[in-house]
């Protein structure tokens, strides 16, 4: 799984399953489209899902500072690498 | 500080309709909204009682994901009433979300939906079960999620107040929001209650054998306030919403006035928690009269509670006529959709104010013959042509709390 795969992915589950208007990948998402914490506790269950694995409470908790797509990107990719 | 309170705004879902022209049309007609149960997997199968004031028609609600996200099925009823109902009352997004509207709204349970699954989670075996409940369960089934879902959605920042006292939750937050706005504390609330399909609440009322089981191959014969032959009453779900504001305040704006609210009681029979209370129910008929400052004679049309309960209508019949005699027409409007719950007394709010203003009064659905033991009042068997001025709205819930609304057609 690189970088692309896990944007593409996200793209999809924000578009789909957030009903996020034309997000862009450096977009604040609290800002612009009204992401909040209980939007970033569902997310971590889709990033789940995609990398196939739970996650830990402590990894979970890195998440929290998370901004733009991005940085979920950078954040998926990090956990990913770490784990393998 | 004692203010003039009005309703500029309403909105009923119903098991007749969630319009005002369908909501008529059932009433006029004696159309029913009580249907044969669903199932449900749980407990629809082992429930004495097969009948249901059903909501089985589309509703467009075209609610975003940021609002839905923390709704279940009772928040939708809730915040379509109220968006419906806001619009009705023309009161501009500033005002609002200026502070000066808070909100008066409840369920009976929050949202049983959400309650069964995270019951089910518990009672299972698999650790991992636990997962499945989601961050926001606790958002969609807590008492007041309707209340705040509606404050989210609409933007209010007032005051909220969440009276989930089953029976009598939307004629409470009524009641409630008015003294608000009459002592100053708010220029406008937003009032009601809501609940959705449920069979838990049905298991309750059936194993206090309190339900209607007679008519379960004929849904459209129960229940029948008043009526020598009911059996029980129907559960039903449904929601109800008020706009009350500050007479001269929607006085200046111009604001379509459907009614002045005059008074409102609220007591507890200080006992037993299921059976009516002659006393305690005559005694908030009374307080509402006195809190109107008027004659019991001023009085032309009383919404009963009547559930079609052996021993309710009964009590029910002699306290209307401990106090008014047999002078107010008087309705049973459950005969049409069943016991909604939580949201009854704001639907029969509206539901008279749609009488006020058309000028007719509907009957008791399903009321023949009546019981000999409630015949000393003025019932209605017949739609009828009437300039309801002054009507009352009662409702008695389990734990003993009786409410009295008093509304005056301006």
């Amino acid at each position: 799984m690189n970088r692309e795969d896990i944007e593409k992915k996200l793209l999809e589950i924000l578009i789909e399953e957030f009903e996020m208007e034309d997000p862009g990948l450096d977009d604040n998402l609290r800002e612009v489209h009204g992401f909040d914490s209980i939007d970033a506790i569902e997310l971590l269950g889709h990033i789940e899902l995609i990398l196939g694995y739970d996650l830990t409470q402590e990894e979970k908790k890195l998440a929290m500072d998370i901004k733009t797509i991005n940085d979920i990107c950078d954040y998926v990719l990090n956990i990913h690498e770490g784990r393998s | 500080m004692d203010r003039r309170v009005v309703i500029t705004g309403c909105s009923a879902i119903t098991p007749i309709g969630h319009t005002k022209e369908s909501i008529v049309h059932g009433l006029q007609a004696g159309v029913s909204g009580v249907k044969p149960l669903k199932g449900d997997d749980i407990l629809a199968d082992v429930l004495h009682s097969k009948v249901f004031g059903t909501i089985d028609y589309e509703i467009d609600y075209n609610f975003h994901r940021k609002f839905t996200k923390t709704m279940a099925p009772v928040s939708f009823y809730a915040c379509k009433s109220a968006e419906v109902a806001l619009k009705d009352s023309g009161l501009d997004d500033e005002f609002i979300k200026s502070g000066k509207i808070g909100v008066a709204f409840s369920s009976t349970h929050g949202s049983p939906t959400l309650l069964k699954t995270i019951f089910g989670s518990f009672a299972s075996k698999d650790k991992e079960q636990y997962k499945k409940l989601n961050a926001v369960d606790y958002l969609k089934s807590m008492v007041h999620t309707t209340a705040v879902n509606i404050t989210k959605m609409f933007g209010i920042t007032g005051r909220v107040i969440a009276s989930s006292t089953a029976c009598t939750t939307s004629s409470q937050s009524i009641g409630y929001g008015y003294e608000a706005i009459r002592f100053g504390r708010q220029d406008a609330m937003l009032c009601g209650g809501a609940d959705e399909y449920d069979t838990t609440t049905i298991a309750v009322f059936d194993n206090l054998l309190a339900c209607s089981t007679k008519y379960n191959d004929s849904p459209e014969l129960t229940p029948r306030p008043f009526d020598k032959n009911r059996d029980g009453l129907v559960v039903g779900e449904g929601s109800g919403t008020v706009i009350l504001e500050e007479y001269e305040r929607a006085k200046k704006r111009g604001a379509k006035i459907y009614g002045e609210v005059i008074g409102f009681a609220c007591n507890n029979n200080g006992g037993d928690m299921i059976l009516p209370n002659v006393n305690g129910i005559t005694r908030t008929i009374e307080l509402g009269i006195e809190d109107a400052k008027i004659s019991p004679d001023n009085v032309d049309f009383v919404s009963a509670h009547a559930t079609a309960t052996k021993m309710g209508d009964v009590i029910e019949a002699q306290a209307i006529a401990a106090v008014y005699g047999d002078g107010p027409q008087v309705s049973g409007l459950k005969g049409y959709m069943g016991h909604t719950m939580g949201s009854c007394g704001a639907i029969e709010m509206i539901l008279t104010l749609y009488m006020m203003e058309d000028g007719f009064i509907a009957p008791s659905l399903n009321l023949k013959e009546i019981d000999e033991r409630c015949a000393m009042i003025k019932h209605t068997q017949e739609v009828m042509d009437g300039n309801i001025q002054t009507a009352a709205i009662q409702n008695f819930a389990f734990g003993g709390v009786n409410t009295c609304l008093l509304v005056r057609k301006l």
